[in-house]
Parts: structure tokens; C-alpha cells; sequence
């Protein structure tokens, strides 16, 4: 589901003319791995960050989303490889 | 989105190519810089240098290109811009019309001074104090040069133990390395932790410049200081060079100067080899290294230095203190938090690889794979975002306007991304104004 213009409160302007219109948002380009770039579809689907945050899915590598989620989703990546990293030996 | 600020560690070359071609024609006035600088320079520069030393004229640019080899024409440009950089040589129009090179006059005539003898003596006052009563051999030099710098170094790791002047505590926090906040004690920044894992001889560099950085500001002339840093490597003489253990003063008003070998090695430069023996002391050990690393990641200092022990737990769990030895693990958790204080993994190996015992040194890599492997790894983690502000330009109605609109962001140097196949641009939010304005402009001419 994308977001529109208004959703992310970006009023700013929408260039049009009769002939000639492009969209214009504001956010922030995430570049990962391609796992990595799944992880954060499973988080947008399940709302898990409280609310949907991916503007657009750009390719296998790349997404845009809402600036003020970034601390929010640096959090989860931490804790999702700290479940996933095990004590190499015993003390 | 932080940026790490990487520590940079220039040598003397690099350090004198920044100083205003005015300061570096003075300093070139003095025998010992000269030979300092000379001494400096890679082989082939040399043997440039001494061909030209003692001609007076232009020598033709072809005639030089013609002392190296074809295939080593890398080797001559390099050479080149060295030279260059240091404004030992500049070029002259000859007679023909051809280009030459001729060297700088001041930097010629001082280094023949310094290769040959002559002009005003470095040593002055050295004879007429007459035997020295207090006299100390070599030995208790290095340990009261490694004492002093020991302690700066504590000082900055926050030992209770460890007290130093204003002045230097006041260098510290300009340098970068340490922060003071409203009267409290100053306490380490990451740069300083960076600084805490580089081997002497950089450690020193960096102390120096940053010292010859804030002289100007306190009306010292960096000339003067320069040239007299370079003179105590060849000979004697120093205050506030006393409290960083460059120099040994029995009292503060004694008129001899011991120069330790802590200075001998700053003219030396970062650049000579820093394992090499005539260096290879690393303080508090003696003269060799002494972390054994093993590759289960268990990690073996046998020293007693409470200065290097703490540097080891900068980035490992400490288990067990023995009287010789402390055993210590290198763990994930322990790895992420110096990462978290701004030190970076390249700079856990080398502080690795240049204490590594003996035992160490005889296998070939140095360290283990798996553990500089798993290091690096551990940094790489925390990098599997990124983030880039910006802004996404798409649902462009024509290939052109695509076009025309992307070109004109790359132009402007904030074109971020692109998709050339879905016609989606992300530009920087700097760019983002003058690119609105632009297209503002073009909708209005068509």
C-alpha cells in the first residue's frame, strides 16, 4: 500500500502543470542487502514499529521510508542480530 | 547517520606540504631541518637531490627524465611530486627555451652546510658546562621518557594516579582528543581512544603537530620551534618537550638537556619502519611485544603495565590477573562497545599486530584469519543500513522530462539515486531547492 503526498504530511508542492506533473516526496533512502531489505518489509506489514513507514519499495536493495523511524529501526536490526548471535565459547 | 571521525596521522612530509611556502623558506634556513627533510625522502628523491646539489644551473627537465628506466617512470613521477610538494625544486625557463629544474637555493646551500660542515654550530653551550655532575646514561633515559609519556597516556585513560600540568591537559582538549564539560575533570573523546591504539611513534607524531598547531596561537614562532625540534634530534636542548618525556631536566632551572629517545625517533618520522629494533621499545614491556591471540579468541598479555592493561580491556573482557600475565576474551559485546566509543576495527589489529609476541611474529598472518575476520565482521554489523536523506522524485510523465530533470541533478552533485527503468530519482534535500526552481523554470518555458 503506498502512501500518498498528504499522508506524509508533505504540503509543500506537487509540480504541475496542465501537461507536465512529477511526484515529489520527502523521506529517507535506506540501501541494505537484499535479506536485510526483507526484514524490513516483514517489519512494515506487521506494523511492528507501530505504524507503516515504507513510502516505496524500490528495488532489491534499496527502499524509502519516513525519516523519524530510523532510531526506531536501528533498534530492531540491533536486537535481530543480537538474537541471532551466540556465545562462541564458555567462560 | 553519524560520522566517525577517523584519526589522521600525517608524517613530516605531509605535515610540511600544508606549512605557506613563506614559513617553509625560513625553516629551510637551518642545517638541520634540511637534513631532517633529506633524510625523509624516498631513495630516488635522494639520489636527485645529491646530483643537483652542487650545480648552479637549471638542469633540462628531458636530461632528468632520462636517470630512471622506462618502466620506471611511476617511481620518477612520484618522485616528481614529492619534490615539488616540499618546494625542494621548482623549474626555470633555460636558455633554449626548454623547461629545467633547479633546486630551491636556500634548501641547496643549508644542506651542504649540514653534509659538509660549516655555519653555526648546533650544540652551542654544550662544552663550556664542563662534566656534569648528575649525569645519566642512556638507559634511565628511555625509562624516564617512557615514565613521562606512560603518564600522559594513564591521564588519558582516567587512572586516579595520573596528574599532569594545565597546560598540557589544556593541549589535550584542543588536540580533540580529550572534552571538558562546565569544570569537570576532562574525560577521553573517541578520537582520543583512537589515539589510545596507535604505536609510539604515531602517538607522538600526532602530539607534535597538534602542539605546533596551538604554538601559533600562543605567539610562539613555529619556525623557531621547528627548526629547534629538529636540532634536538641531532643534539640537545626543551620545557614544555620536558613534560611529554621528550627531554630529561634534573631541575627546572638546570641548563642541560638530555634529549631521550623518544625524540630521536620523532625525527626518525612515522614513516620509517615502526617495528624496526632502534624503535621496536613499546612501553612498560621491555623490548618486544607481548599479546599472544589465540583462535578462540582467548587473548594473553603477559605485561604488568597498568597503562597497556587497560588498553587491552578498551576492547576485551578481562577474565583472570596473574603477577605476569592477564587473560582476557574478545567477544562480541566487548568489540561493539569500543566500536561504540568510535574505535574502529582496522585500528584493534594494528594495536594487535604491533604488540604481538614473538611466538606470534613466527606465523604467517600475524594474527589469526578467523579473528581479524570476525572483528571486521562484528564492525560490519552495525553498518547493514544506510541511511541517506533525500527526496524521491517518480510518476514522471516522459522519458525526457526524466531525463532532463536527472541530468540536471547530477550536474548540481545531489543526485543520490536513480532508476533509470521506473524513472525514480532521489535527490539530497540541499540539492532539492535549486532543482524545484529549475523545473519551475523549465514547465515555464514549454
Amino acid at each position: 500500500m503506498r502512501l500518498s503526498c498528504s499522508d506524509i504530511g508533505f504540503g509543500d508542492w506537487c509540480l504541475e502543470s496542465n501537461i507536465i506533473m512529477v511526484n515529489v516526496l520527502k523521506g529517507v533512502l535506506v540501501e541494505c542487502d537484499p535479506a536485510m531489505k526483507q526484514f524490513l518489509l516483514y517489519l512494515d506489514e506487521t506494523t511492528a514499529l507501530g505504524k507503516k513507514f515504507i513510502i516505496q519499495d524500490l528495488d532489491d536493495t534499496h527502499v524509502f521510508i519516513l525519516a523519524e523511524v530510523v532510531h526506531i529501526l536501528q533498534e530492531r536490526v540491533g536486537e535481530l542480530m543480537d538474537q541471532n548471535s551466540f556465545p562462541i565459547t564458555q567462560k | 547517520m553519524k560520522l566517525r571521525v577517523q584519526l589522521q596521522c600525517k608524517n613530516l612530509h605531509e605535515y610540511l606540504k600544508e606549512l605557506s611556502p613563506e614559513i617553509l623558506d625560513r625553516l629551510y634556513n637551518h642545517p638541520a631541518t634540511c637534513l631532517a627533510v633529506y633524510r625523509e625522502l624516498p631513495p630516488l628523491a635522494k639520489n636527485y637531490v645529491m646530483r643537483m646539489l652542487f650545480l648552479d644551473q637549471p638542469l633540462p627537465q628531458a636530461a632528468v627524465a632520462l636517470w630512471v628506466k622506462k618502466d620506471s617512470e611511476k617511481d620518477h613521477d612520484q618522485c616528481v611530486s614529492v619534490l615539488s610538494g616540499l618546494r625542494l625544486w621548482h623549474s626555470q625557463q633555460l636558455q633554449g627555451g626548454l623547461q629545467g629544474n633547479i633546486l630551491n637555493p636556500v634548501f641547496k646551500d643549508n644542506l651542504r652546510i649540514a653534509l659538509l660542515g660549516g655555519g653555526k654550530s648546533w650544540a652551542d653551550q654544550g662544552d663550556s658546562l664542563g662534566p656534569d655532575r648528575h649525569a645519566r646514561d642512556v638507559e634511565s633515559l628511555d625509562k624516564y621518557a617512557l615514565e613521562r609519556w606512560e603518564v600522559v597516556l594513564h591521564f588519558m585513560v582516567g587512572c586516579p594516579s595520573a596528574a599532569v600540568s594545565q597546560d598540557l591537559s589544556q593541549l589535550l582538549i584542543q588536540a580533540g582528543l580529550m572534552r571538558t564539560e562546565a569544570g569537570d575533570a576532562p574525560c577521553i573523546t573517541s578520537a582520543g581512544f583512537q589515539f589510545l591504539l596507535l604505536d609510539t611513534a604515531s602517538q607522538l607524531w600526532y602530539f607534535t603537530l597538534q602542539y605546533l598547531n596551538t604554538a601559533q596561537t600562543r605567539g610562539m614562532d613555529l619556525v623557531e620551534i621547528l627548526s629547534f625540534l629538529f636540532q634536538l634530534s641531532f643534539s640537545t636542548l626543551g620545557r614544555h618537550l620536558r613534560e611529554f618525556g621528550l627531554v630529561f631536566q634534573r631541575k627546572r632551572k638546570s641548563r642541560r638537556y638530555y634529549p631521550t629517545r623518544l625524540a630521536i625517533t620523532l625525527s626518525a618520522g612515522v614513516s620509517a619502519n615502526s617495528s624496526s629494533t632502534a624503535m621496536g621499545a613499546t612501553p612498560g614491556t621491555g623490548d618486544s611485544g607481548f599479546i599472544v591471540v589465540e583462535t578462540n579468541y582467548r587473548l594473553y598479555a603477559y605485561t604488568n603495565s597498568e597503562l597497556q592493561i587497560a588498553l587491552v580491556a578498551l576492547f576485551s573482557e578481562c577474565l583472570y590477573r596473574f603477577p605476569n600475565v592477564v587473560v582476557a576474551q574478545v567477544t562480541r559485546e566487548s568489540v561493539q562497545q569500543a566500536i561504540a566509543n568510535g574505535i574502529t576495527a582496522q585500528q584493534i589489529l594494528h594495536f594487535l599486530r604491533t604488540r604481538a609476541h614473538p611466538v606470534m611474529l613466527k606465523q604467517n598472518p600475524v594474527l589469526p584469519p578467523t579473528i581479524t575476520d570476525q572483528i571486521r565482521l562484528w564492525e560490519l554489523e552495525r553498518d547493514r543500513l544506510q541511511f541517506s536523506e533525500g527526496v524521491l522524485y517518480n510518476q514522471f510523465l516522459s522519458q525526457a522530462d526524466f531525463e532532463v530533470l536527472r541530468d540536471r541533478a547530477q550536474g548540481l552533485g545531489c543526485l543520490v539515486w536513480q532508476n533509470v527503468a521506473h524513472r525514480v530519482i532521489v535527490v539530497s534535500p540541499q540539492g532539492h531547492g535549486e532543482v524545484k526552481r529549475f523545473w519551475k523554470r523549465q514547465k515555464s518555458h514549454t
